[in-house]
C-alpha cells in the first residue's frame, strides 16, 4: 500500500494537469479546441475519475488503520527561514478526498447534459478540473500557509466560475462581490497566520496549538492576543463558509451555472471553512472564547439562514441560504468541541445538498424549454409546479434530498443534525434551543420548495404569474435606481428582462417541461444512494464515523460502551428534533400542497417579519450603502487629494514657480520644454566634457 | 578589483549603445530593417547578459562578481568600475528581458522608427549601466543618461497630454538625481581619503548628523523613482500618457532602479541612518500601499489606474527594506521582480486593448470578453498575479514581506502590529480595483468604444510577448526557490549589514519609534547573524 502515499500527490496534479492542457489550448488555438467538445470532456472527467480511484485507495488503507502519513519539500527560503509544502494523508484528509472526488466526478459527469448547448462547454470542464484541483490540494494541506495558498485558488476558481456567463451584468458583479468578500475573509486568515507564527514560528496545525497553550501558560503572550489570532484565523472560514457577517456573496453566487452551485457553492468549497476550522481545532481547542465566537457564529447563521430560505421564491437561492444554514450548524458544532458532528454533517450534507442542486438545475433545465433561457422566470418557484408528472427521477431525488435535510430518520441528515443538536445541549441549552428551531424552520421551507416545485398544478404557461414576476423585478431595478428615479415600469414594460432572454430561443417553446438527459439524471440517482444511507455510519449505536474520524488527541468510546443512559437520552433528543420537523413538515403541507392555509395571508399579517425575510434582513442594502459606497467616496476623495494637494504642494516645492500646478500648462506649446531639453542636455555634456579632458 | 578575462558587463552596457550609433546609417524601409535591427541587438545583449550570469558568475557568493575596473577621469578620481551581486544581477536580467520585449511590443511603431529604436537602445545601455556602476559618479551619469530617452520617448510617441506629463517626469526626476550628486560629492568629499568607488564609500565612518542628511537626500532622490509617497505625481501622468512599449520598460525597469538604489545605497552604505530612517520607511510604505490602491479605485483611466496600483505594489518594497530581516529583505527583491514582470504585462495588454478600441476610458469599454477571449484569458490571468494570488510571484513577494516584518525584532510589538494591520488593508483594496477593472473592461454588455470597434484578438507577436512575461511570474509562483536562490546570500548579508548597525536603546515604546531589542536574545532562538552560505543552500543550485 505504500507506494499509493508516495503517489498521493498526483491527487490534485492530475486535475490540474487536465486543466494546464485544455486552458492553453483554449488559449491559443481556441476555436479548434472549443469544436473537440467530448475529448475534451472525457479526458477531464477521467483524470478526475483516477484521482477518486487514488482517493478510495488512500481512504480504505486509512480504514484499515494506517498510520497517518506525511511528506514535504522545501518551498521556499530566505536566510534560516524555511518554509516547506507538501501533503499530509490521515483520516480526515482522506475522508475530504474521497467526497471532493466523488462529487467532482458526479458534477462533472452531470455538466456534460446540463451544459450541452453552451458555447463555453470546454472552458467550464477547464475551470472544473482547476477547481477540483486546488480543493484537493487544500484538504491534504499539512500547514497553514498552503492551506492559506489554495485557499485563495479555490476563491479565484468561485470568481471565475459565477463569472461564467461574463456577459449578464449580474454574474458579473456576483463574481467579483464574493472574491471581495473572501479577500475580507483572507485578510482576517493571514492576518491571524502571521500573529500565530510570531507567537510560536510554526506554520504547522498541532505545533502551533501546543506552543501558543505553553505560552499562554507562562504568561509570555497574554490570552486576549491568543483568542485574537484564534479569531482572525476564524474569520478566513467565516468568509469561505459564507458565515454572518461575511454571508453576503453566496446567495448571489448562484449567477453561476448550476453544476458550480453543486460542487463549490453547496458540497466542497464552502465546507473548507469547517475543515479549517477542524484543522485548526488543536488551536481553537484550548481559546475558550474562541470556541464560543465560533459557536455563537455558526448559529445565528444558521438561523439567519433558515429565516430567509422561508420566503425566497428563485429555487437556486433558496437553497444557498438553506447551505449556509446547513454550514451554520457544522461552524456551531465545532465551536461546541463537536468535532466528528461537524464533520460527519460535513459530508452527509455534501451528499444530499449537491443532490438537491442538481436536482435544482434539472428543473431549471426542464423550465428553460418552457419559459426560455431567463433565471428570472426559469428559476422562479412561481413558474413551477407539478413538475413531479414531466420529470419523475429528479422529483425522487429531490424528494430524498428534502427528507435528508428535513432531518427525517433514516436519511443521511437526521444522524449527523442529531449528533450536532445533542452536542449542543450538552454545551449551551440556548445554542441548542436555536438549533433545535431552526429544524423545525428548515423542515418548512425544503417542503415547500418540494411542494411549490412537484406538485400541484403547472404554472409555467400562466401569463399572470409572469406578469407578476416581471413586475417585481422591474421594481427592483427601479430600486436600483434610487428613490427619485421615475417609475421604470411605464417605460421598460414592453422590453426584454435582463439580458439574457435569447431571442432566438424564444420562438419555438414547449409547453411541457421534460425529464433531463441521463448524463443528468444518472448522477442525481448515485447521489441518492448516499443521501439515503450513509448517515448509518454515524448512528449513536454505532459510530464508525467518529471510531474513524476524531479530534488530534481525543479518545473516543463507542456508544455501546457508553451504555444505556446515552441511547435514552438520544431517544428524548431524535425524538424532539424528528417532532419539530414534523411540524414544520405539516406546515408546508397545509400551505403549499393543500393549500388549506393561505401563505399571503400569513405574511400579510406580520409584514415586518415577511419584509425583513424577503429582504435578506436588508445586509445588501446596508452593506451597499456602507461599504460600497463607503469607499468608492473614499477613494474619490483621495484621488481628489491627490490631484489637488499633493501634486499641487510638490509642484510648489519644485523650486521655480513658473513650473508649479498651472504654470507647467502654460508650457505646452513645446517650444519652453525643448528649450530646458536643450540646455539640461548641455550641462550634462559639459560635465562629461570637462571630466574627459 | 580584479578584472574577470572577458570584460563582460561593460560589453553588456556598451553593446546597445554602440549599436545605435549605427541606426541612422542602416539602410531602410518604412523601418522594417531597423526594427529587426534593435530587436537583434536587444536580444543578443540579453543572451550574453543571461549567459554571462550563468557561467561567471556564483549564486552562493553574497561578494561583487564579475568586477572590472578602469581608470577614466583620474583627475577627479573617476572610475569606469562595474560589477554585480545578487541585488543588481536580478534586476540586470530583469532589464534585458523587458527592454527587449518592450522593444517588440513597439512593431509598429510608425512615427519616426529611427529615432524610436535609437533611443529605446540607449535606454538599455543606461538601464543596465544603473545596475552595474561601481562609481558614484559613473552611477550619476547613468542615472541621466536614461532620462533623456524616457523624455524624450514620452513627448513624441505619448498620448494627448504627452508634453505635460514628459515636462513634469523630467523635472520631478532631474531635481531628484540633483540631490544623489550632491550626496556622492559629499560622501566622497567626507574624511581623509576622497574617493567615489561606492564599496570604499561604504567603509567610511560618517559621523550620524552627516549620514542622516545624506540618507534623507539620498531618499528623496530615489523616493521620486520610486516612487514613495508625496513625491509620485508625476507617475500617473507619465505612466499614463506614454506609449504601451515605453510603459512597460517605465514600469518594469525604471522604478526598480529607486529600490535597487535604496538598498545598495540608504542600507549598504548608509546602515546607521537606515537604523533611524526605517519606521518612516514602513510608515511611507503603507501610505503608499493604501493611498495608492485608493487613488487607483477612483480612477477611471485604464493606463492611470495601473500606474497608481505599481506606487501601492512598491510599498510592499519599502516594507520590506524597512524589516531588517533576511525575510524582508528578500521579499523586497522579489517583490520588485515580481513587479517588474506583472506590470508591464498589463501596460502591454493595456497597449492592445487601446490599439483595438482607441480609449483608455473603463466607461466606454465593456463587453469585451466575446470578442477578446484570449486578451481576457492574459488579462485575467495578469490581474491575478497583480493582486497577489498565490501561485504566482507576487504572492510570493508580499507573503515574505509580511512575515519578514511580522518576525522582525527592531520594532516594537504595537508598531509591527499596526503595520502589517495596515498592510493588509491593502490586499483588501487591490483585489476591489484590478476585479472592477475587469468587470467594467471585459463583462456585461459591450460599451460604446468596443461597438464601434472593428476587434481582432491577440496576434501571435503579441501573444509572445504577453507569454514571455507569464512564464517566469508562474514558475516563480509555483517554485519561488527559482529566484530567490539566486540572491538570498546576499539579502541575507544586507540584512544582517542593517542589523549590525541598529543601536541598542532601551525601552522605547513610543508607537511609531522602533525598539531596539538587543539582537542576542531574540525570541525562539533566532540567530542574530546568519551563516555566510546555508549549506543546505549550497547543494540546491549548481
Amino acid at each position: 500500500m505504500e507506494f499509493i502515499y508516495q503517489y498521493a500527490w498526483l491527487i490534485p496534479v492530475l486535475p490540474l494537469a487536465g486543466a494546464m492542457l485544455v486552458g492553453l489550448g483554449l488559449i491559443t488555438f481556441g476555436k479548434d479546441i472549443n469544436r473537440l467538445r467530448s475529448v475534451n470532456s472525457v479526458f477531464i472527467v477521467s483524470l478526475i475519475g483516477a484521482a477518486m480511484t487514488f482517493a478510495f485507495g488512500l481512504f480504505w488503507s486509512q480504514l484499515q488503520g494506517h498510520a497517518p502519513y506525511t511528506r514535504s519539500f522545501e518551498w521556499a527560503a530566505a536566510g534560516d527561514f524555511h518554509l516547506t509544502m507538501g501533503y499530509v494523508i490521515d483520516p480526515l484528509s482522506s475522508l475530504m478526498l474521497v467526497i471532493v472526488t466523488t462529487v467532482a466526478l458526479l458534477v462533472m459527469i452531470y455538466t456534460d447534459g446540463y451544459m450541452a448547448h453552451d458555447p463555453g462547454y470546454v472552458r467550464f470542464y477547464a475551470y472544473l478540473s482547476l477547481f477540483s484541483s486546488s480543493m484537493l490540494g487544500l484538504v491534504i494541506s499539512p500547514n497553514l500557509v498552503q492551506v492559506y495558498i489554495f485557499w485563495e485558488l479555490v476563491g479565484m476558481c468561485s470568481y471565475l466560475l459565477i463569472g461564467f456567463w461574463y456577459d449578464r451584468k449580474a454574474a458579473a458583479d456576483a463574481c467579483q462581490k464574493a472574491f471581495v468578500t473572501n479577500r475580507v475573509g483572507d485578510f482576517g486568515l493571514l492576518l491571524g497566520i502571521l500573529g500565530l507564527y510570531w507567537a510560536t514560528r510554526s506554520f504547522d496545525f498541532g505545533m502551533i496549538g501546543e506552543r501558543l497553550q505553553d505560552l499562554v501558560a507562562t504568561g509570555s503572550i497574554s490570552g486576549f492576543l491568543a483568542a485574537l489570532f484564534a479569531i482572525l484565523v476564524f474569520l478566513g472560514p467565516v468568509a469561505k463558509s459564507a458565515q454572518f457577517p461575511l454571508h453576503v456573496w453566496l446567495p448571489d453566487a448562484m449567477e453561476g451555472p448550476t453544476p458550480i452551485s453543486a460542487l463549490i457553492h453547496a458540497a466542497t468549497m464552502v465546507a473548507a471553512g469547517v475543515f479549517l476550522i477542524a484543522r485548526m481545532f488543536p488551536v481553537f481547542e484550548g481559546i475558550p472564547a474562541a470556541m464560543s465566537v465560533i459557536a455563537w457564529t455558526g448559529a445565528f447563521t444558521a438561523f439567519l439562514g433558515a429565516t430567509i430560505a422561508i420566503t425566497q421564491n428563485d429555487i437556486k437561492k433558496g437553497l444557498a441560504y438553506s447551505t449556509m444554514s446547513q454550514l451554520g450548524y457544522m461552524v456551531m458544532a465545532m465551536g461546541v468541541g463537536a468535532y466528528s458532528a461537524g464533520l460527519f454533517h460535513l459530508m452527509t450534507h455534501a451528499y444530499f445538498k449537491a443532490m438537491l442542486f442538481l436536482g435544482s438545475g434539472s428543473v431549471i433545465h426542464g423550465m428553460e424549454s418552457v419559459v426560455g433561457h431567463d433565471p428570472a422566470y426559469a428559476q422562479d418557484m412561481r413558474m413551477m409546479g407539478g413538475l413531479r408528472k414531466y420529470m419523475p427521477m429528479t422529483a425522487i431525488t429531490f424528494l430524498i434530498g428534502t427528507l435528508a435535510i428535513s432531518g427525517i430518520p433514516p436519511f443521511a441528515g437526521f444522524w449527523s443534525k442529531d449528533e450536532i443538536l445533542s452536542s449542543a445541549f450538552a454545551a449551551n441549552p440556548l445554542l441548542w434551543l436555536i438549533g433545535y428551531g431552526t429544524a423545525g424552520v428548515t423542515a418548512f421551507y425544503m417542503f415547500r420548495m418540494y411542494f411549490s416545485t412537484f406538485e400541484g398544478k403547472f404554472r409555467g404557461t400562466d401569463a399572470n404569474v409572469k406578469q407578476t414576476i416581471r413586475n417585481e423585478q422591474l421594481q427592483n431595478m427601479g430600486l436600483a435606481f434610487g428613490p427619485g428615479a421615475m417609475d421604470p415600469r411605464e417605460l421598460t414594460m414592453d422590453a426584454p428582462l435582463g439580458e439574457t432572454v435569447d431571442p432566438g430561443q424564444d420562438e419555438h417553446h414547449a409547453h411541457e417541461p421534460h425529464e433531463s438527459p441521463l448524463t443528468m439524471t444518472l448522477p442525481l440517482l448515485i447521489l441518492a444512494i448516499p443521501s439515503t444511507l450513509i448517515g448509518l455510519v454515524g448512528t449513536p449505536f454505532a459510530n464508525y464515523f467518529e471510531a474513524f474520524i476524531h479530534a488530534p488527541g481525543e479518545v473516543v468510546q463507542l456508544a455501546s460502551e457508553a451504555g444505556q443512559e446515552t441511547l435514552s437520552e438520544f431517544y428524548v433528543m431524535a425524538g424532539s428534533s424528528v417532532g419539530i420537523s414534523l411540524i414544520g413538515i405539516s406546515l408546508a403541507v397545509l400551505m403549499y400542497l393543500s393549500r388549506k392555509l393561505d401563505p399571503g395571508a400569513i405574511a400579510a399579517k406580520i409584514p415586518f417579519f415577511y419584509r425583513l425575510s424577503k429582504n435578506k434582513w436588508y445586509f445588501d442594502e446596508f452593506y451597499d450603502q456602507f461599504f460600497v459606497q463607503g469607499s468608492r467616496r473614499l477613494a474619490r476623495q483621495v484621488l481628489e487629494v491627490d490631484s489637488k494637494v499633493v501634486d499641487g504642494v510638490v509642484n510648489l516645492a519644485g523650486l521655480v514657480t513658473l513650473l508649479t500646478g498651472e504654470g507647467l500648462k502654460y508650457l505646452e506649446n513645446g517650444r519652453a520644454q525643448f528649450y530646458a531639453l536643450i540646455i539640461f542636455v548641455a550641462v550634462l555634456g559639459l560635465v562629461i566634457f570637462s571630466g574627459v579632458s | 578589483m580584479v578584472s574577470t578575462s572577458f570584460p563582460w558587463l561593460t560589453t553588456l552596457i556598451l553593446l546597445p549603445l554602440v549599436a545605435s550609433l549605427f541606426i541612422p546609417v542602416l539602410p531602410d524601409k518604412q523601418g522594417k530593417t531597423v526594427r529587426w535591427y534593435a530587436l537583434g541587438i536587444g536580444l543578443l545583449d540579453f543572451a550574453l547578459s543571461v549567459y554571462a550570469v550563468s557561467s561567471q558568475y556564483n549564486f552562493q557568493n553574497s561578494d561583487f562578481q564579475l568586477a572590472e575596473s578602469y581608470v577614466w577621469v583620474p583627475q577627479v578620481g573617476i572610475n569606469w568600475s562595474v560589477a554585480i551581486d545578487g541585488i543588481s544581477m536580478p534586476l540586470v536580467i530583469l532589464a534585458g528581458l523587458v527592454t527587449t520585449l518592450s522593444m517588440l511590443a513597439a512593431w509598429q511603431v510608425k512615427e519616426k522608427p529611427r529615432l524610436f529604436y535609437f533611443l529605446m537602445l540607449v535606454m538599455y545601455s543606461a538601464q543596465i549601466g544603473v545596475f552595474c556602476a561601481q562609481d558614484m559618479i559613473q552611477f550619476f551619469l547613468m542615472w541621466e543618461v536614461e532620462l533623456v530617452p524616457v523624455y524624450i520617448l514620452i513627448s513624441i510617441w505619448g498620448g494627448q497630454k504627452r508634453l505635460y506629463a514628459a515636462t513634469k517626469f523630467i523635472l520631478y526626476t532631474a531635481i531628484g538625481s540633483i540631490f544623489i550628486l550632491v550626496a556622492a560629492l559629499a560622501m566622497a568629499f567626507y574624511g581623509d581619503v576622497m574617493t567615489f568607488n561606492m564599496h570604499e564609500l561604504g567603509l567610511k565612518q560618517y559621523s550620524l548628523p552627516f549620514e542622516l542628511l545624506v540618507y534623507a537626500g539620498l531618499l528623496i532622490a530615489y523616493g521620486v523613482k520610486l516612487p514613495i509617497f508625496p513625491l509620485h505625481t508625476w507617475l500617473p501622468d507619465a505612466h499614463g500618457e506614454a506609449s504601451a512599449p515605453v510603459s512597460m520598460i517605465l514600469a518594469g525597469v525604471l522604478l526598480k532602479m529607486g529600490g535597487y538604489a535604496l538598498i545598495r545605497m540608504n542600507i549598504e552604505m548608509l546602515p546607521h541612518a537606515h537604523a533611524y530612517f526605517a519606521p518612516v520607511l514602513a510608515i511611507l510604505g503603507i501610505v503608499n500601499i493604501i493611498y495608492g490602491a485608493l487613488a487607483s479605485f477612483a480612477q477611471r483611466n485604464l493606463k492611470r489606474r495601473m500606474a497608481y496600483s505599481s506606487i501601492s505594489h512598491m510599498g510592499f518594497v519599502l516594507l520590506g527594506i524597512a524589516s531588517f530581516t533576511e525575510l524582508g529583505m528578500n521579499g523586497a527583491v522579489l517583490q520588485m521582480l515580481s513587479h517588474g514582470l506583472i506590470a508591464p504585462a498589463l501596460f502591454f495588454l493595456a497597449g492592445i486593448v487601446y490599439d483595438r478600441t482607441h480609449t483608455l476610458d473603463m466607461d466606454d469599454m465593456g463587453g469585451l470578453a466575446k470578442k477578446m477571449p484570449t486578451t481576457f484569458a492574459l488579462f485575467t490571468i495578469c490581474s491575478m498575479a497583480s493582486l497577489a494570488l498565490p501561485g504566482m510571484s507576487g504572492f510570493v513577494g508580499e507573503l515574505a514581506v509580511f512575515l519578514g516584518f511580522t518576525t522582525s525584532d527592531a520594532y516594537t510589538a504595537t508598531f509591527k502590529g499596526v503595520v502589517v494591520l495596515l498592510a493588509a488593508v491593502g490586499l483588501i483594496i487591490t483585489p476591489i480595483y484590478l476585479l472592477s477593472m475587469l468587470r467594467d473592461m471585459f463583462y456585461g454588455k459591450e460599451g460604446k468604444a468596443v461597438v464601434q470597434a472593428v476587434v481582432l484578438d491577440v496576434k501571435p507577436r503579441e501573444f509572445f510577448i504577453a507569454a514571455c512575461l507569464l512564464l517566469p511570474i508562474i514558475g516563480i509562483g509555483l517554485y519561488p526557490k527559482l529566484a530567490t536562490e539566486t540572491y538570498d546570500v546576499k539579502t541575507v548579508a544586507i540584512a544582517s549589514h542593517a542589523r549590525n548597525a541598529v543601536p541598542v536603546v532601551a525601552n522605547q515604546t513610543f508607537k511609531d519609534q522602533p525598539q531596539f531589542s538587543i539582537a542576542e536574545q531574540p525570541p525562539f532562538g533566532i540567530a542574530p547573524k546568519m551563516p555566510i552560505a546555508n549549506p543546505e543552500l549550497l547543494g540546491m543550485v549548481r
